[in-house]
């Protein structure tokens, strides 16, 4: 109760880094909490919004971030204290009503309309339509002129599935921000953006800040909220833990604040002894990169850093058999192997916990315990039917190791949180059991906490004799883990250093070509 | 330690799994009771086994089209494939080929339509919807062509006679549904096979990137669903005595419903063998209901209609309420 009333002190407290004007929040929640039957998902909290700040909101997973989120916008209703718009209290009870009122989000995953085009997508909902026609020229042309105005280099007309992923994030932004916007929630915007996308975003962030529109950055990247943010609050458990001006605390304040842990502890690194050589490429090249040799040894992790579309993943889908190689080998024990397909390299002891844990990691609508099995399903058979028995007792097993939060090994993967669901990923190839383990963005979308329970884990197999090819945009994770660090650029290997050899900024120089 | 089993872990899927199909048992037995009481001829042994063989062949085809949404998939070839079948199977024991000889190849005529599909798919990229309307409307048109558009009468007695026959009391052509239900229910839910049908219809990547050889289970699923309803199309002409191109009219969207009726998703990874099972025997009580009833058949599809939207209703606000 002494952290809520912290929490309720800071905002009317002394004047922040923002320059807002103080006047009159533009939302202030009193009290507001939500529970599911006994779960207290967000315990009484409150907090206000000045009009025009950036706000930012960070915290572990689970900590009630989207619970925060779904009540802003609608999406759930509250189960008791008060939410207070412009003044006035208002209801929020349906995501329509939110919108009415100004009120809009940006979520992580892209939820557009693949096969329509760019600016209808801007528009849909609110179209332009002459005589019941639709005005497609104009729509174009109005998006365009948003869209340059905003400084975002994208064709109106382009067919938003044939964009990336972060160019089509930076279109739900740019949709987001019209129709009379003045509150927008971003949850992790920046998770599947390269830095220039993530920097226009910032840019875009900064002019709807200017123009007066608040907004709430929710993220799991510390530097992202220094960055950018005037305030940040913190969740834990469901409690708001407090809030500072930005300006007057540091990294370590508020990852203490979030964890009880220092952010030494994060990065966990041994120091284990280098065995054989388990994997080398030899002049590898396939779609998406070429002419890349590296090798990996026992007990190593070798770190692949570059920005995403530079041929790391590609690689990784490669050396895991998934995508065929145009030329160059793969020596596995220093015998040339030829990686048919992902069966291949799983039978000889690689692991691929991949880039999307929605896309390519999980069968999300499947049970965790089958989610844990399914690559080992041809060794636990008894006569033609699968052991149940040792089913059950494999997924409670990497259950319980990795600490998995779920009340049984039936309950759907889909209902996992972030971190949870890497670990569902990662149990998976446990469980198989393999020499080599790659990890492509292990830790995108989730919490320090689950951070640093995977670098540890890291650590475990290395230990075990295990070799990691680690992938990753996130500097800070290679640089302070990665024994061998290779740097990518356009599907190239463009640097390699050892262990902390270069500095933070050559290393991201190699990586963008300054 | 190793034998340690979480108390916490006791399946709420599975319970929920079984209470939907004990609901699915409940409506069958609350029909079958109000028709009892309906109709005097309901309740007579003559009728019921009527009852069995008809629900028998829609039965079976809704467990092989159960494999195959599972994928994520869809087989409306299945009503052709028995057609099809009945014209081979007559033109075999026509011919003097031996009943064992004559329905094995009958079941690999089915086998090798299901393996074109899976082809269809898996090399040629054509959407399982499009490969099978193919074959549902050329397989009539070959199998019209084969017997000039003229009907092919099974003088073979022994072959005939099974339809008709019963063991213990109960018809043989229900005997058949046990026969392959029991396998199918190994294969779905206790065999490793089971497990990457659904990983498939889940998510295909993710099941390639774990392993699962994603283009052999698709053969896997059509291969199955044809040969099951190649096997239909042998009961039917035996049934009938006679092999026509054209039997078999409207079954695949019969099968359909039974399996949607019995719980399957039709995006998916969502299925079991006894539902379909159940919904099957659901669609014929009503169908032999209403015929007993006097009920204008034309109810009987409307019926069928409303019944498909209130059960798959329930069934998804079950869903969203986990």
């Amino acid at each position: 109760m002494t952290e809520l009333s912290s929490g309720a002190a800071a905002h009317g407290g002394s004047p922040g880094a923002s320059s807002a004007t103080d006047a009159q929040p533009i939302l202030e929640l009193r009290e507001l909490e939500k529970r599911y039957g006994f779960i207290q998902a967000l315990k009484p909290a409150s907090l206000a919004f000045r009009r025009g700040e950036i706000h930012a909101i960070v915290g572990e997973n689970g900590a009630g971030k989207s619970t925060l989120i779904k009540l802003l916008t609608g999406v759930i209703r509250r189960t008791g204290g008060k939410i207070v718009w412009n003044g006035r209290e208002v209801e929020l009870a349906t995501p329509n009503e939110a919108i009415a009122h100004g009120i809009n989000a940006v979520h992580q995953e892209v939820v557009l309309c693949r096969h329509l085009t760019v600016a209808a997508n801007i528009f849909l909902g609110d179209e332009t339509v002459k005589f019941g026609l639709l005005q497609t020229r104009d729509m174009n042309r109005a998006a365009q002129k948003i869209l340059d105005d905003i400084g975002f280099n994208l064709p109106a007309d382009a067919l938003l599935g044939s964009l990336t992923i972060g160019q089509q994030q930076l279109v739900a932004t740019a949709r987001a921000s019209l129709r009379g916007t003045r509150f927008i929630i971003f949850d992790e915007p920046t998770a599947y953006l390269t830095r220039s996308e993530a920097a226009q975003l910032f840019a875009l962030i900064r002019r709807l800040k200017e123009e007066g529109v608040t907004i709430v950055y929710i993220s799991h990247r510390m530097e992202e909220v220094f960055e950018l943010a005037d305030r940040v609050t913190v969740l834990r458990d469901g409690t708001l833990v407090g809030t500072r001006n930005i300006a007057e605390t540091n990294d370590a304040e508020l990852v203490a604040m979030m964890i009880n842990r220092s952010l030494e502890q994060i990065y966990h690194k041994e120091t284990i002894p280098f065995g054989k050589v388990l994997l080398e490429t030899r002049n590898l090249s396939g779609k998406g990169f070429n002419d890349v040799s590296i090798t990996v040894r026992a007990g190593e992790i070798v770190g692949l850093y570059g920005l995403i579309g530079a041929g790391r993943s590609e690689f990784a889908l490669s050396v895991f058999g998934r995508n065929p190689r145009t030329s160059g080998e793969i020596a596995w024990h220093g015998k040339v192997v030829d990686m048919r397909n992902e069966r291949t390299a799983i039978d000889l002891g690689i692991a691929l916990a991949p880039e999307s844990r929605r896309d390519q990691g999980l069968n999300l609508n499947l049970p965790i315990g089958l989610n844990i099995n399914l690559p080992v399903y041809d060794q636990i058979n008894s006569g033609i039917v699968v052991n149940a028995g040792e089913e059950k007792r494999r997924a409670d097993q990497q259950i319980k190791d990795l600490g998995i939060k779920t009340p049984s090994r039936n309950s759907l993967a889909s209902s996992m949180s972030g971190g949870n669901q890497q670990k569902i990923v990662i149990g998976k190839w446990l469980n198989h059991g393999a020499e080599l383990f790659i990890f492509d963005e292990p830790t995108v979308g989730v919490d320090v906490g689950t951070k640093a329970e995977i670098y540890r884990l890291f650590a475990q197999l290395l230990k075990n004799g295990a070799g990691i090819i680690l992938i990753s945009s996130y500097l800070p994770e290679v640089y302070e883990l990665a024994d061998t660090l290779h740097v990518f650029r356009d599907g190239h290997l463009v640097g390699s250093q050892a262990y902390r050899e270069k500095s933070h900024e050559d290393i991201l120089a190699e990586a963008i070509g300054v | 330690m190793t034998t340690e089993v979480t108390p916490t872990s006791v399946a709420p899927k599975r319970n929920f799994n079984f209470l939907f199909a004990l609901t699915l048992v409940g409506l069958l037995l609350l029909l079958c009771i109000v028709l009892s009481i309906a109709t005097p001829s309901f309740a007579t042994g003559n009728n019921i086994s009527n009852l069995l063989r008809q629900g028998s062949m829609i039965a079976i085809l809704a467990i092989g089209q159960t494999f195959v949404i599972i994928t994520a998939g869809i087989d409306l070839s299945v009503g052709a494939v028995v057609g099809f079948s009945t014209v081979v199977i007559a033109g075999l024991l026509q011919a003097g080929v031996p009943i064992p000889i004559a329905i094995v190849i009958t079941l690999a005529v089915g086998l090798a339509i299901g393996c074109f599909h899976a082809f269809g798919i898996v090399k040629m990229g054509l959407p399982p919807f499009i490969i099978t309307l193919a074959t549902l409307t050329s397989l009539r048109g070959i199998g019209l062509l084969i017997t000039n558009g003229s009907t092919i009468n099974i003088t073979n007695e022994a072959f005939t006679l099974f339809s008709r026959e019963s063991f213990l009391g109960i018809p043989n052509l229900f005997w058949m549904v046990v026969i392959v239900a029991i396998p199918a229910f190994i294969f779905l839910h206790l065999s490793k096979w089971g497990r990457y049908l659904y990983a498939v219809g889940s998510n295909p990547e993710a099941a390639r990137l774990s392993g699962v050889s994603v283009p052999k289970m698709i053969f896997i699923a059509y291969g199955l669903s044809s040969m099951f309803a190649a096997f239909v199309g042998i009961m039917l002409a035996a049934r009938l005595g006679v092999g026509n191109a054209t039997q078999g009219d409207g079954w695949e969207l019969q099968a359909i419903a039974s399996t949607v009726i019995g719980g399957t998703s039709l995006f998916g990874a969502i299925g079991s063998v006894h539902g379909p099972l159940i919904g099957a025997f659901i669609l014929a009580t009503i169908a032999n209901g209403a015929n007993l009833l006097n009920v204008n058949s034309f109810w009987q599809r409307i019926i069928t209609g409303v019944l498909i939207i209130v059960i798959v209703f329930f069934d998804q606000l079950r869903r969203r309420s986990r």
